[in-house]
């Protein structure tokens, strides 16, 4: 036991002497170069530190960087912080601390290339770094600039990388790193082959970087270039981008562009005439070169170059396109792998449209799905409908006021949001409805009195400024599947709601006593009535439903978007629209409606991507049509259901 | 002609009115005693132009049935295509001054760059977009205010009636319309200044200077010529055989149908005609305004239109002129800052945020308990046999 003791002494206080060296030792080996480093100089340094192997190499380089290192007057380097006119020293060995003065020390201070260098060398130790947060910030930054050197050091450390996803992010990272740089045509074209099925934007930009051109113009094809293709001047490239080209390369004599042959004219004035060309008569461009061609002949301008003069230079150049890179065997492989992974994208956008359309088929749904009971059931139309949405949303953002935790204050918003609709709804139903129900364009007007009167109140108590409704932390965030396809929460969440409605809805009108009877009253008020139901009060309740889920569709809408008085107004065409096109009277047709609506929307969007509105207007110049061909919607009710 | 001013004696009556009108403006204008300023007289100017698309509505909504609410679609595409030639021809004056300082006389292309950069500058570009090709005439402009607004009319008209879409579905088609129209203006490169719309209107080329007074009293006289000879060919339509199909087709579309006329004709011809003068309407009153944009032209105005209409008396074309003056000017009044705001003690009702509420209101109001509008008021006074 005792020799064993004696042992563990000697070799902790030994352990410097009898291994080959410590921290301290190596850079003293290097005194010179750690304490005024050069680029080239300080290399040897950091090969030495490399080969080493000691855990605090990476330490000591972050500090070297930083400019935290000093030199005691004989000779000793410490890490060490400023504090006023002392200094916190840290041993670089034993990381003792001390405090000293600093007249003893001189600060190290590598300047910016060496700093790049140590940088460089530092991202190998933190490749493999034991700290995980500090291996992913080094694949981080290898990611924002990548270059040539860092290529060796990340497939060494690919292989004792402990965490999955970090070392699928290595061999990314190492696939671009090799595609631009390894050594040799065959390992570049291998990883530009692995790449054909990575559809991220990074790599499509590293792929892109090989097959990056540049224009040239030569009297003939260069046969020891790499090129990418002929460009013929008019097909191609403009005349004016071909000649310009010819002028950059020295080649052809530049253009006169008009306001120089104005200049020059003006400049040039002698006695009310330029060249014999009065100056009253130089108000067209053909009177204008006469006059210019007229001083060049005299040899005070330089000549004109006429469309002529400008095809006969371009005929006798060969215009094409040069890539960077000057092996084709890798430009081809470069091509072959980007046109699969556009192929890629394209399918992948296409399932992101698909579902961008299926989220705002789901918010046109929830804002027509009430619309569709009041104005497809009972027939009546509201202009309010908007507002009720309004209303919703502005309750939603009355109940954040007063409950802060947002997951709770959406759970109460949205009864909340169905009880003030519903009794809105059943309000304007008992009070002015009620009197119209024959006349359903004085119901339009009326209702618009309401909503008018309702929007400009909502504006009185709130402002005019947009409220938030902000979502619950958990709805943040989107759903990524890859690059391309990805969908936010809260269109999800919009989704999933849209969904339960879709099934209320039925549930309440086919399987519940309520829908029975808002279908008896429906189809015939007064034989309803005979069976001992209450018309009025089956009315009331049909129109209370569809204004209440306006309300809950009110707050599902102000999350996603801004909560403003005219949000409503926004909605009210497009839920019309969706109710006609689907089909009155039908909430499956309502279902139809907002997807084709929805998905035309993003159809038409796509096409256009630039402008929202341009969609919008060509959307609605659709149904316009459409209602043409199909004047009863999507879904069209038959027999005596059908009849108006 | 004797016989039908006879027959329709309040249209004679009116056009009393509106003449006396005319002549009581004037004595009180500027150019008389001065008691009217310019800008009021512009508003009664632009007044008595909504006052004729209001009958333009009465008579597609409340002698032939059709709620339009599109009506003021029509309008804004008239103003804007009088406000191109407008634009144009001043921006060229403007622009030929500043070359004409120039030592070398400008080219076509110069001064078209030049026109283009000043107009279109705000939308960054310097193209004469193919809607402004004949924006330098200002006959062409003119025909453009009456055969735009119809031949849309037309179309969309042939295209609604034809597949017997009628009632709400109508009103909702020709919102639709309307909304596209606007979203349509509101993009940059719809090549009509995006949200910008065109501005500087109210100065009339040629006319830089003659006073603002004398400009708005002459388009004030325009617009009541306007409206008299709007209000009798609308009088002459409604009246007479004609006139009995149209009411007719109000009250019982099928019936018409089946004693053998073809209703889509008459419609067709009611929606045309009264688009054709909404255009003419908006082609008067925005020299006036000054400026148009898209949001004159949004849904929300043609559905203002018909409220004027309501609350006036359908059915009626002086219930028409009377709604449209009555709430317009009172309109303005209140948002104007005219109204007095009432102190409640507790808050006090600032009518500029408040007059919206009291239109809504008044509006579900009139729709209930008074369908006939002020216009029915007049049934109390002259009593028929």
């Amino acid at each position: 036991m005792r020799r064993v003791f004696l042992f563990l002494a000697l070799w902790l206080g030994f352990a410097p002497a009898l291994q080959a060296q410590d921290l301290q030792s190596i850079l003293q080996i290097h005194a010179t170069e750690v304490a005024d480093p050069g680029r080239r100089t300080v290399n040897a340094v950091l090969d030495d530190l490399a080969v080493s192997g000691l855990s605090g190499v990476a330490d000591f380089l972050e500090s070297w960087q930083d400019k935290a290192v000093w030199q005691r007057a004989d000779g000793q380097f410490f890490v060490a912080a400023e504090a006023g006119n002392d200094l916190h020293l840290t041993d670089i060995v034993s990381g003792a601390q001390s405090t000293a003065s600093k007249a003893n020390f001189t600060q190290i201070k590598p300047n910016g290339g060496v700093r790049r260098v140590i940088g460089t060398a530092l991202v190998q130790f933190q490749l493999t770094d034991p700290d995980l947060a500090r291996r992913t910030t080094a694949v981080a930054s290898i990611a924002r600039s990548p270059n040539a050197d860092q290529l060796a050091p990340l497939l060494a450390s690919i292989a004792p990388e402990p965490d999955a996803d970090l070392r699928a992010r290595k061999v990314q990272l190492a696939n671009f790193l090799s595609a631009s740089f390894a050594a040799t045509p065959n390992d570049r074209i291998a990883a530009i082959d692995n790449m054909a099925q990575d559809t991220s934007v990074e790599a499509r930009a590293v792929l892109n970087q090989i097959l990056t051109v540049r224009p040239g113009v030569a009297a003939m094809l260069p046969d020891n270039e790499n090129v990418a293709g002929v460009l013929t001047p008019g097909q191609d490239m403009t005349p004016d981008a071909a000649y310009s080209l010819l002028v950059a390369a020295g080649l052809a004599p530049p253009r006169t562009p008009p306001g120089v042959i104005r200049a020059a004219l003006e400049a040039h004035i002698d006695g009310g005439r330029v060249a014999d060309v009065p100056v009253a008569q130089l108000n067209t461009n053909a009177m204008r070169e006469r006059a210019y061609a007229g001083l060049a002949a005299a040899g005070r301008v330089p000549p004109l170059v006429t469309p002529s003069d400008r095809d006969a230079a371009m005929a006798a150049f060969a215009f094409f396109e040069i890539y960077a890179e000057a092996d084709p065997a890798i430009t081809d492989a470069a091509k072959r792998a980007l046109a699969s992974v556009e192929t890629r994208v394209a399918a992948g956008q296409t399932v992101d449209l698909a579902l961008d359309a299926l989220s705002l088929a789901s918010i046109y749904f929830l804002a027509a799905i009430g619309l569709a009971i009041t104005f497809g059931v009972m027939g009546v139309i509201n202009m309010a409908h908007g507002e009720f949405i309004m209303m919703g949303a502005y309750t939603g953002y009355v109940v954040q006021l007063f409950i802060p935790d947002y997951t709770l204050s959406i759970i109460v918003a949205l009864p909340l949001a169905f009880a003030v609709t519903f009794g809105a709804g059943v309000t304007m139903e008992r009070l002015v409805i009620r009197h119209l129900y024959h006349r359903p364009l004085e119901t339009l007007l009326a209702t618009f009195g309401i909503s008018i009167a309702l929007q400009q109140l909502a504006k009185n108590i709130f402002g005019t400024q947009a409220r938030p409704l902000t979502s619950p932390a958990w709805l943040d965030g989107a759903w990524v599947f890859s690059d391309v396809i990805q969908i936010s929460y809260i269109r999800i969440a919009i989704f999933v709601l849209a969904l339960i409605f879709l099934a209320l809805i039925l549930f309440v009108l086919k399987r519940t006593r309520l829908g029975l009877e808002v279908r008896a009253v429906t189809q015939n008020p007064g034989m309803a009535a005979s069976m001992g139901i209450n018309p009025e009060r089956i009315n009331m309740l049909t129109f209370g439903l569809g204004s209440g889920i306006a309300g809950i569709a009110g707050v599902a809408i102000g999350l996603y978007a801004k909560v403003t008085s005219e949000m409503g107004a926004d909605y009210i065409v497009q839920s019309f629209m969706t109710v006609v096109v689907g089909g009155v009277g039908n909430v499956w047709g309502t279902l139809a409606g907002a997807s084709l609506i929805g998905f035309l929307q993003k159809g038409i969007e796509w096409l256009n991507p630039s402008n929202t509105l341009a969609a919008q207007t060509y959307m609605i110049l659709f149904i316009i049509l459409f209602i043409q061909f199909r004047p009863k919607g999507i879904v069209a009710l038959k027999g005596r259901a059908a009849a108006d | 002609m004797n016989s039908f001013f006879l027959r329709n004696p309040s249209t004679l009556w009116f056009l009393m009115g509106l003449g006396l009108f005319t002549i009581g403006v004037t004595i009180l204008s500027e150019a008389g005693i001065g008691f009217l300023s310019t800008s009021f007289i512009k508003i009664l100017g632009k007044t008595l132009c909504l006052c004729l698309i209001a009958v333009a509505m009465d008579v597609v909504w409340g002698y032939c049935g059709i709620l339009s609410l599109g009506h003021f679609a029509f309008f804004g595409i008239g103003g804007y295509a009088v406000g191109m030639w407008l634009m144009y021809a001043r921006t060229e004056g403007i622009v030929l001054d500043s070359l004409a300082a120039q030592t070398i006389p400008p080219t076509p292309q110069e001064i078209s760059d030049a026109i283009g950069n000043q107009i279109f500058g705000v939308v960054g570009s310097s193209e004469f977009p193919l809607v402004w090709a004949f924006a330098d005439s200002l006959f062409l402009q003119l025909l453009m205010v009456v055969l735009v607004p119809g031949l849309l009319a037309l179309v969309f008209g042939w295209l609604a009636f034809r597949s017997r879409v009628t009632g709400v579905y109508l009103s909702i088609l020709t919102q639709a319309m309307t909304l596209a129209l606007s979203l349509y203006l509101f993009q940059n490169d719809s090549g009509l200044r995006g949200n910008n719309g065109l501005s500087g209107l109210q100065n009339i080329p040629g006319f830089e200077t003659t006073p603002q007074a004398t400009i708005s009293l002459a388009f004030f006289y325009a617009s009541a010529l306007a409206l008299a000879l709007g209000y009798v060919l609308f009088a002459w339509v409604v009246s007479g055989k004609m006139g009995s199909v149209i009411k007719a087709i109000r009250d019982n579309e099928s019936r018409v149908r089946f004693l053998g006329y073809h209703v889509e004709s008459y419609k067709l011809l009611v929606f045309t005609l009264t688009a054709i003068i909404a255009g003419i309407a908006g082609a008067l009153y925005y020299p006036q305004a000054g400026i148009i944009n898209p949001a004159e032209i949004a849904p929300i105005a043609s559905i203002y239109l018909a409220v004027w209409v309501a609350i006036g008396g359908r059915g009626r074309l002086y219930g028409a002129v009377i709604g449209a003056a009555f709430v317009s000017l009172l309109s303005s009044w209140f948002t104007g800052g005219g109204a007095p705001a009432i102190n409640l003690g507790f808050y006090t009702v600032n009518w500029t945020d408040w007059w919206l509420v009291l239109l809504g209101l008044s509006f579900v109001a009139v729709t209930l308990f008074f369908p006939k509008g002020i216009g029915g008021l007049f049934d109390y006074l002259v009593r028929k046999p």
